[in-house]
C-alpha cells in the first residue's frame, strides 16, 4: 500500500479529510498506514536539488565534528550526554545521510529522520550560536521537516494542524463568524468592570491591529478580554481584523511550506485592507516568528520585511511602561522572587532580551535570572510542535528536566512566559515533576498592577 | 419563569443534589434541560491532550472519549433521564468559559451547578481550586441567575415558602432582588429581605459605638423601603431584617431562623485573581455552608420584567 487513507503524500484541504484524522485516535490508523508509505525517491531527490541551496551545503560539508554543539544542546544534557543526542551527529545521520543518499532511502529511514526531527530537535537554534562555524541545526531540522512532509512522513497533530491552517486559516476550527462572536462575547462580559470597553474589529487606518493566536478565542478568550483592557487603559487606537487574525503557525511546525504562506498572506491581506500603521502579536513566540521574522520570505515580499512594522507583545508592553501609557501601582509590583522565560522565537531569534528585563524592571522586585539566560537561554522544551505531539511525549518529558532545574536554580516560584508554548512546558513541567512553581503570562499580572485612571473606572450607584 | 435550564455537571457524585433539582426543575416548570459536562482543560499552546475534568488525567479529544463520557453521564442519571427530555451535551476547555458559551448561545434562564466541595471528587488541591473558581467565575459572569447547591435540597422549588434576599445594596444586589421577588410571587412564598451590616469592614481599633450601629441599621431599613419595598406590587409577604455581624454568618444564621428554602445574593467582585477572590467573598463562604441552595444573580437581563 503505497499511499494510506490517512497517512499520505497529500495535503488536507477538505473538511471531510480533516475530520476522517481526528476520528483516528490517536494517530493509531495513522502510524500504521506510515510502515508501509512508499518513499518517491525521485521526487525527494528532485525537492532536494531544487531547494537545499548552497547554505545548508555548506554547513553539512563543513562541520568539522568537533562536539562543540554538543552541550548547547538540551537533550544532549536532559539525556546523559547521549551522544546520539549531539546537534551535529543528529542533522548528519539525517539530512546529511538523505543527501548523501541521493534520495534512494526506505521508510525505515524516513520514519527514523521523523522520530529525529520531531523528538530529538526543538528547532529552537541555540547549537548555532556555540558552533565555531556558526551551523545551525535547527534551521536544518526545519528544512528536514518540509522534506519528511513532501512525502508524508509527518506526526499525526502536525498534520491535523497544517489541515487546520489551509481550511480555517487558523490553527483550530474557528470561522469568522465564530471569531466575531467572541469579540463582541469579551467586549459585552467586560463591560460592565470597564466602562467604554470594546473590541473594535476592521477599524480603518488605527494605530494598532492586534493578531492573536486561535487558542485564545477558541478556549481562553479571556486573554483577548485582557489585552482590550490593557489597550483601553492606555488609551490606544487599537482594532482587530475579523480576516486574517491569527499569527500561528503549526505548518511551519510541520514544514508545509505552502500552508505556511497561505497562512501569513491572510494576516498581511488584512494589513493591506486596514492600513493600521503597525501590528501588535499577542503573547506567542513562534507566531512571532511565523508571521514576522519568516513570512515576509514565505509571501516572497521583496522587502523581507512585514507589509507594516510588527512588534511582539512585550515591545508594546515595554513602549506602554516606558512612555507611561500604562503605569504600574509601586506598591503592586511583584514581591517575591520571578523569573522570566526567555522564548527562543522572540528572544533569541527576535534580538528582543532587553526588551523583555525592561518589563521585568517596572514590574518586578526581585528579578532572577535563569542561567543561562537572554540569547543563551535553553529551550523551555515545548517548542517546535512537541508539546502537542503524542508520539514523543516522553522524550518531551525528559527534555523539561533542563528548563525545571533552571527555574529552581533561581529560587523563584513564579515563572513570566509570554509565549504559549513556554507557558504550556512550565505548566507540563510543574505536573510532570511537582516542583511548586506558578507560572504567567503577562497581561493577568500587568492586570493585577496597573493604575486605572479614575476615568476609566466603573461607577457603583 | 424558566423555559431553559443549563444544568453544569462534572457528571460525578459532587453534582447528585444538583442533578435532582435541575431535573426537578425541568418537570416542575415543563422547561428544557440541558445536562452539560466540560470533559477537560485544553492547554494554551498546540495539544491535542486536555486535563480531564473529573480525574486530572491527561486525555487525547477523540470521538471516543467523547462518546464514552456522554455514555458516563447517561449510566450516572439513569434514574433522573427516566422521566426527562433533558439533552446531554458537552464541549471541551476551560470549565466556567464553556458553561458561559453554552448559557449565551442557548441564552438559558437559569444555571445549575453544584458547589465542588466534596473530596473524593478531587485528586489535587490545584484541581479543587479549578471547580471551584468555576463556580465563581460562572457566577460572575453569567447573564442569568446561577443556582448553586451543595446539600440535598428536598423541597420541591414550587413548594418553597422562604426566600431570603441578602443585599449589599449594590446594582447588582438589585438584581438579586428581582430574582427573589419574581420567584416569591410564583410559587407564593414567603420574601424575606435581609441586610448584614458588616461590624468588621475592614476596620481597625475599638469596635463601633452601639449608636452608629444602631443608626446604620436604621439607614438600611430606610434603604430597604425605598429601593425595594417600592417596587413591590399585589404582593404583601414580606419582611425586612437588618443584622450586624459578619456578613456570611449572618445571612446563615437569618436563612436557618426563617427555615429558608433559598438564598438569594448577589456575587460581583471585581477581584481578577480567583485565588484571592476564593477567600474574600461572602457569597462563597454562604454557598459553601449554606443548609439550602444559594441563587447568584448579578445581572438584569432575565429578571428585569419583575416589577
Amino acid at each position: 500500500m503505497p499511499e494510506g487513507i490517512l497517512c499520505n503524500k497529500k495535503t488536507v484541504d477538505e473538511k471531510s479529510q480533516l475530520d476522517a484524522l481526528l476520528a483516528d485516535k490517536s494517530g493509531k490508523q495513522y502510524y500504521e498506514e506510515m510502515n508501509h508509505l512508499e518513499v518517491d525517491s525521485d521526487a525527494l531527490w528532485a525537492a532536494i536539488q531544487k531547494t537545499c541551496k548552497s547554505r545548508i551545503r555548506t554547513w553539512l560539508e563543513i562541520c568539522a565534528h568537533c562536539g562543540m554543539c554538543a552541550d548547547s544542546c538540551f537533550y544532549y544534557l536532559a539525556n546523559h550526554k547521549d551522544p546520539k543526542q549531539v546537534p551535529s551527529y543528529k542533522i548528519q545521520s539525517t539530512l546529511g545521510e538523505l543527501i548523501r543518499r541521493k534520495g534512494k532511502v526506505d521508510n525505515a529511514f524516513m520514519q527514523m529522520c521523523m522520530d529525529t526531527a520531531y523528538s530529538k530537535c526543538s528547532c529552537c537554534t541555540r547549537c548555532g550560536l556555540y558552533c565555531p562555524f556558526g551551523i545551525d541545526m535547527g534551521i536544518m531540522f526545519g528544512y528536514l521537516r518540509g522534506l519528511l512532509f513532501s512525502q508524508g512522513f509527518v506526526p499525526w497533530e502536525m498534520k491535523i494542524g497544517t489541515g487546520m491552517h489551509r481550511i480555517f486559516r487558523a490553527q483550530m476550527d474557528i470561522t469568522t463568524e465564530d471569531w466575531v462572536e467572541t469579540c463582541e462575547w469579551m467586549a459585552e462580559e467586560y463591560e460592565e468592570d470597564w466602562p467604554g470597553l470594546t473590541i473594535p474589529i476592521d477599524v480603518q487606518d488605527a494605530d494598532i491591529i492586534y493578531t492573536v493566536n486561535a487558542r485564545e478565542p477558541k478556549h481562553y478568550p479571556e486573554d483577548l478580554a485582557e489585552a482590550a483592557i490593557l489597550f483601553h487603559v492606555a488609551g490606544e487606537n487599537w482594532t482587530v481584523p475579523s480576516e486574517g487574525w491569527e499569527e500561528t503557525s503549526l505548518a511551519m511546525f510541520a514544514g508545509d511550506w505552502a500552508a505556511c504562506k497561505m497562512q501569513v498572506e491572510s494576516v498581511y491581506a488584512a494589513m493591506d485592507r486596514l492600513k493600521p500603521k503597525r501590528m501588535v502579536v499577542t503573547e506567542c513566540g513562534h507566531a512571532y516568528r511565523a508571521t514576522v521574522i519568516e513570512g515576509p520570505y514565505w509571501a516572497g515580499l521583496p522587502s523581507g520585511q512585514t507589509p507594516i512594522e510588527s512588534i511582539h507583545y512585550v515591545e508594546w508592553v515595554a513602549e506602554a511602561l516606558r512612555t507611561g501609557k500604562l503605569k504600574i501601582d509601586p506598591a503592586k509590583k511583584i514581591k517575591e522572587p520571578v523569573t522570566y522565560q526567555d522564548s527562543c522565537n522572540y528572544i533569541r531569534n527576535g534580538g528582543l532580551a532587553d526588551v523583555a528585563r525592561e518589563i521585568m524592571g517596572y514590574i518586578a522586585e526581585d528579578f532572577r535570572e535563569m542561567t543561562p539566560c537572554r540569547e543563551h537561554n535553553f529551550c523551555c522544551g515545548g517548542g517546535g510542535g512537541l508539546n502537542g505531539i503524542g508520539r514523543y511525549r516522553p522524550e518531551r518529558n525528559i527534555g523539561l528536566k533542563v528548563k525545571r532545574d533552571q527555574i529552581l536554580a533561581t529560587g523563584a516560584k513564579l515563572v513570566v512566559a509570554p509565549c504559549h508554548n513556554c507557558w504550556d512546558a512550565i505548566r507540563d513541567l510543574e505536573e510532570v515533576y511537582k516542583v511548586g512553581i506558578r507560572w504567567s503570562f503577562l497581561k493577568p499580572l500587568l492586570l493585577n498592577m496597573i493604575i486605572v485612571p479614575d476615568h476609566l473606572k466603573p461607577t457603583e450607584e | 419563569m424558566f423555559n431553559k435550564i443549563l444544568f453544569a455537571t462534572t457528571a460525578s457524585p459532587t453534582c447528585d443534589n444538583a442533578a435532582k433539582v435541575a431535573f426537578d426543575l425541568e418537570l416542575k416548570w415543563n422547561a428544557k434541560l440541558f445536562v452539560f459536562h466540560v470533559l477537560g482543560v485544553p492547554t494554551r499552546g498546540y495539544s491535542p491532550f486536555v486535563t480531564d475534568a473529573r480525574t486530572g488525567e491527561e486525555e487525547t479529544v477523540d470521538p471516543d472519549y467523547i462518546d464514552w463520557v456522554k455514555e458516563e453521564m447517561k449510566n450516572t442519571y439513569a434514574d433522573l433521564l427516566e422521566d426527562s427530555d433533558a439533552e446531554l451535551c458537552s464541549a471541551v476547555g476551560a470549565p466556567h468559559r464553556e458553561i458561559l458559551r453554552m448559557a449565551r448561545k442557548e441564552n438559558v434562564d437559569l444555571i445549575v451547578m453544584g458547589a465542588h466541595t466534596r473530596e473524593e471528587d478531587v485528586g489535587a488541591t490545584r484541581h479543587r481550586a479549578v471547580v471551584g473558581s468555576t463556580m465563581q467565575k460562572v457566577a460572575k459572569a453569567a447573564r442569568c441567575p446561577v443556582v448553586i447547591i451543595s446539600r440535598p435540597c428536598t423541597t420541591c422549588w414550587k413548594l418553597f415558602s422562604n426566600i431570603v434576599i441578602g443585599t449589599d445594596f449594590s446594582k447588582a444586589s438589585y438584581s438579586a432582588f428581582l430574582f427573589a421577588y419574581k420567584l416569591a410571587k410564583e410559587v407564593g412564598a414567603n420574601l424575606h429581605i435581609f441586610h448584614a451590616l458588616d461590624i468588621n469592614d475592614g476596620r481597625s481599633g475599638p469596635p463601633a459605638a452601639q449608636e452608629e450601629i444602631e443608626a446604620k441599621i436604621k439607614a438600611a431599613r430606610e434603604k430597604i423601603e425605598s429601593a425595594y419595598v417600592s417596587k413591590i406590587k399585589d404582593f404583601d409577604k414580606y419582611t425586612i431584617d437588618i443584622w450586624e455581624g459578619i456578613p456570611y454568618v449572618e445571612i446563615l444564621k437569618f436563612a436557618r431562623d426563617k427555615g429558608s428554602d433559598l438564598i438569594v445574593m448577589s456575587h460581583h467582585t471585581r477581584e481578577i485573581d480567583p485565588e484571592k477572590a476564593l477567600l474574600g467573598s461572602t457569597v462563597e463562604q454562604v454557598v459553601l455552608r449554606s443548609a439550602c441552595p444559594v441563587a447568584s444573580v448579578n445581572k438584569p437581563d432575565k429578571v428585569k420584567d419583575a416589577v
